[in-house]
């Protein structure tokens, strides 16, 4: 028998071999487990596109009066979005100052602070929001907070990571002039780091325009909310308008936090 | 002339068990301009940073204008700081500040308050920082960016600064390392200047021997942490060399006029 010339290397092939049988295994597995089918998409397809094109299709505006009200439930997201990066941004800073071991007037605690900000991070703000809601009650409020925690928690870890990389040369040099940690701070690592925290602060932004949209349908206000009382009503068609609205509302947040990055970059 | 520093059996240990000093002692005195050489991870690095507590030492006592440095704390660590001006390889300054701002860091250490943190520099000091810039030609460059200049003017950016905290003691860490040939001879040059002028020791860690030959007062071989040669540069000979780079003089790829005639003559 003629043996073939392979392209790559054998161990190479091995690994590629064994990955595509776990994925087969594993799907087969998650098949079993959840007692889902593929199948069941193709053979329930006709109501599923029934639903589409009947329930959901065309896209039907709100009544004429209830216009100002959608409009108006947007800018509540927008805001509940912008006003909790700005919130967790300023409280992130400070608790990030405390963060990083190289910058830290306690480095001992630095570790702790990280933790404590991936402990916080690794809870969705979805769950937040719920266990909120069961405490606080309905409303902006609580999503506002909700929104806060995780974003805090993302930033410090980002903050801490922008810090490491940029300023541990000028804090040496300050060290070297005698300066104190409020010094140190407020004239070097918040110059350098301006623009990596700004630009972290921005994709926070855009993250938070999503978030406070789902957090808005589980009670927290905004189009979020609007969103699922015409869903909770059947009327579709008007539902798959604000839908639009919102991918609009997130395309423009992109487009705009996509410009002022680039310009913070000059 | 009066003792400035004194090295006693300094010994420092890292965490990961590399003893980056091994036992140095050395004096030093006002006026005097000591080079520092020795191959990579010889203990130049730390050396120069246990002067000013960037690292503290694990034995020995360093003792700094009359101080010892080594049990020094908050303020009067800060305060000891700033008698020690210091240059980097990397110019370490804020880029996102001007040249003005960056050479008034060197200020810091005498401000209180928030005037200190929020950088309101009194005018006189304002004015003095300006006339140094003249000094160092860099007027044109003043409200510039610090990350506009070029290496050469960064450096001068950076002593520019250190020379701002009137220091008794000016510490260099390869000040000329990432810099051509011809701005590293215009920061030596100034080095030299400045320091001779306004009376500040200066200690220069550095790469190339034939800079070390001609700018120091007295050259200080380090090898595996301790000090293998302390003399004049005269006093330097190739087998001072050998001993201090751990090879043979034709290993070395060395500046200066004595290479260059020999490169001359392999080349024929």
């Amino acid at each position: 028998m003629k043996k073939k010339i392979p392209l790559i290397a054998h161990d190479l092939k091995k690994i590629y071999t064994i990955f595509a049988v776990v994925v087969v295994v594993l799907f087969i597995v998650c098949t079993i487990l959840t007692n889902f089918n593929v199948m069941s998409l193709v053979s329930n397809g006709d109501a599923f596109w029934s639903f589409i094109t009947n329930d959901f299709l065309p896209p039907k505006l709100p009544k004429a009066s209830r216009i100002p009200g959608v409009l108006s439930s947007v800018l509540v997201t927008l805001a509940l979005a912008l006003s909790s990066t700005t919130i967790a941004a300023i409280l992130a800073m400070f608790v990030a100052l405390f963060g990083s071991e190289k910058v830290s007037p306690f480095p001992k605690l630095a570790k702790v602070v990280r933790g404590f900000a991936t402990f916080l991070r690794n809870i969705p703000a979805l769950v937040w929001a719920f266990i909120l809601f069961s405490s606080l009650g309905i409303g902006t409020g609580v999503g506002f907070v909700a929104l806060c925690i995780t974003s805090f928690a993302f930033m410090v870890r980002a903050f801490v990571e922008t810090m490491e990389d940029v300023s541990q040369d000028c804090v040496e040099s300050l060290l070297t002039v005698g300066g104190t940690f409020p010094q140190r701070v407020s004239q070097a690592i918040l110059p350098s780091c301006l623009s990596g925290f700004l630009s972290w602060f921005l994709y926070c932004v855009e993250v938070n325009i999503r978030a406070s949209t789902i957090v808005g349908m589980v009670g927290g206000g905004g189009v979020g909310m609007t969103l699922f009382s015409y869903i909770k009503n059947f009327q579709y068609d008007i539902a798959l308008s604000i839908i639009l609205l919102i991918a609009l509302m997130v395309i423009v947040v992109d487009q705009v936090t996509n410009i002022l990055r680039k310009e913070l970059l000059k | 002339m009066k003792q400035i520093l004194k090295f006693e059996n300094v010994i420092k240990r890292y965490p990961n068990g590399v003893h980056a000093l091994n036992g140095v002692s050395f004096e030093m005195k006002e006026g005097e301009f000591i080079s520092v050489i020795g191959p990579s991870g010889s203990g130049k690095s730390t050396l120069l940073r246990t002067i000013n507590k960037l690292i503290t030492i694990s034995e020995g006592t360093v003792v700094l204008d009359g101080e010892k440095i080594s049990d020094k704390k908050g303020k009067a660590l800060r305060s000891l700081r700033r008698k020690v001006g210091m240059i980097f390889q990397n110019y370490n300054l804020v880029y996102s500040l001007s040249v003005l701002q960056n050479v008034l860091h060197g200020r810091l250490g005498f401000m209180k308050g928030f005037k200190g943190i929020f950088g309101i520099y009194s005018e006189e000091d304002k004015k003095k920082a300006l006339s140094l810039i003249k000094e160092l030609g860099l007027e044109q460059f003043a409200y510039n960016r610090a990350s506009d200049l070029s290496g050469g003017q960064k450096q001068r950016v950076g002593i520019a600064r250190a020379i701002m905290q009137e220091p008794k003691l000016l510490l260099c860490d390869e000040p000329i390392a990432s810099l051509d040939p011809s701005s590293a001879k215009t920061i030596m040059d100034l080095l030299k200047d400045m320091t001779s002028k306004r009376n500040i020791a200066c200690i220069v860690n550095l790469h190339q021997l034939d800079v070390a030959m001609k700018y120091s007062t007295r050259i200080i071989g380090l090898s595996k942490g301790k000090i293998v040669f302390d003399d004049t540069p005269d006093k330097l000979t190739e087998e001072a060399i050998e001993k201090i780079y751990g090879t043979s003089y034709e290993n070395l790829m060395l500046g200066g006029e004595k290479s260059e005639k020999e490169d001359s003559f392999n080349c024929a």
